[in-house]
């Protein structure tokens, strides 16, 4: 079952091309444009705007990741190494048509926990680091001074999709900006820090 | 050789204006991107009587109102302001009978040319002028009109508001560097 790089980009790519309704980008990033400014303009506060972006992002990923299940039929990622390449190659590809290069770091903290009972392999903590190119939410724009200052991460809807996504296959991860090219910074950047498996989550249902 | 460009929205209130002075002179290029363009100072115009009248690029010794900012060229901002104000009647009539989007050259005072671009959205690119330099012109409006859209774009520039990007500034100066 191990899938090379190659062949998730392949199956990223059919992804893309079978999906047949695709909007026009510009419509896309101006509505999300006009999303985040109308809730700076509510809320006023750049941390708070964040955080609504992050759980706007946590309510779209719990549901679409059985989207993407349905569609890729892959199975369980073996490792959360994995899970980083399969969110960059046909997770993102498939949505927005961008592939951000996967960076992995498997460094744990040295408190972590025995990982014997737990089925993936992949230790809580390890992280990757997901850099985007281009980043089709933030088309045309420009932050003003006001936004720099406080702190607003544009495109944090992103880490709530991914966290929103992952705790729906049982992985509680910590997502996060490092660096966001509105920002002025080189390049624009997530971290997905993996906290801990929630195997022992059972399933709301009678038994 | 100095051109001045002004952008002005639909209801005619500033969005933007730039002094350029072609490279060629040597006085550096200084720009006036004030956020609030100061109206049309009825205390200025016994000063720029005077400048009407002598007419020329000399170094006039008027007061310069605080808000805009003194040229190093010395030919009078309130003289400028005026002429591309006074254009803008033309440039109506111009644009009735008219429905290019460049107006070529609407008007003319002493030495100053006045050459206007209209959008499909009503805004309106003046560009004050002293040499002929239609190609170039054109050129250079279209590039701003390409720049003006891109800051359109931007969800948070609030529409007909001045532009204070400076990423707009540069690629206006470097386009009309290019072009002027």
């Amino acid at each position: 079952m191990a899938t090379t790089s190659k062949q998730y980009k392949a199956i990223g790519e059919d992804l893309w091309k079978s999906r047949t309704d695709k909007i026009n980008s510009e419509l896309f990033s101006l509505t999300y444009g006009a999303l985040v400014v109308q809730l700076i303009q509510d809320y006023e506060d750049y941390a708070v705007v964040n955080k609504q972006l992050e759980k706007m992002g946590y309510n779209i990923g719990t549901r679409l990741i059985e989207d993407f299940l349905a569609r890729s039929s892959l199975g369980r990622c073996s490792d959360f190494r994995e899970v980083g390449e399969v969110a960059a190659k046909v997770g993102f590809k498939s949505f927005l048509n961008i592939t951000p290069t996967v960076t992995h770091s498997g460094v744990p903290p040295p408190s972590a926990r025995p990982t014997s009972t737990v089925q993936q392999s992949g230790v809580p903590g390890s992280s990757f680091i997901l850099t985007l190119d281009e980043n089709p939410l933030a088309e045309f724009v420009e932050l003003p001074d006001e936004a720099l200052e406080g702190g607003l991460w544009f495109s944090n809807v992103l880490c709530g999709v991914l966290r929103g996504a992952l705790e729906m296959v049982q992985m509680q991860v910590q997502v996060e900006f490092l660096s966001d090219v509105l920002r002025g910074d080189e390049s624009t950047e997530i971290r997905v820090t993996l906290l801990k498996y929630l195997e022992e989550e059972v399933p709301v249902g009678d038994d | 050789m100095s051109h001045h460009l002004f952008l002005l929205s639909p209801s005619d209130t500033p969005i933007y204006n730039l002094t350029h002075y072609s490279t060629k002179l040597p006085q550096p290029t200084s720009s006036s991107l004030s956020s609030n363009l100061p109206t049309w100072s009825t205390s200025a115009f016994a000063g720029t009587l005077t400048a009407l009248s002598g007419a020329s690029s000399a170094t006039q010794s008027h007061h310069v109102q605080g808000g805009a900012v003194r040229m190093g060229g010395g030919q009078d901002r309130h003289v400028i302001q005026m002429i591309a104000n006074a254009s803008l009647d033309v440039i109506e009539d111009v644009m009735r009978k008219e429905s290019a989007m460049y107006l070529k050259s609407v008007d003319k005072f002493n030495e100053w040319t006045v050459s206007a671009f209209v959008t499909p959205g009503n805004m309106k690119f003046i560009l004050l002028h002293e040499t002929k330099n239609d190609d170039g012109i054109r050129s250079f409006f279209h590039d701003v009109w390409e720049l003006y859209l891109k800051t359109m774009l931007n969800p948070f520039h609030t529409a007909h508001s001045p532009i204070r990007s400076i990423v707009f500034d540069t690629r206006v100066r470097a386009s009309a560097k290019k072009y002027l």
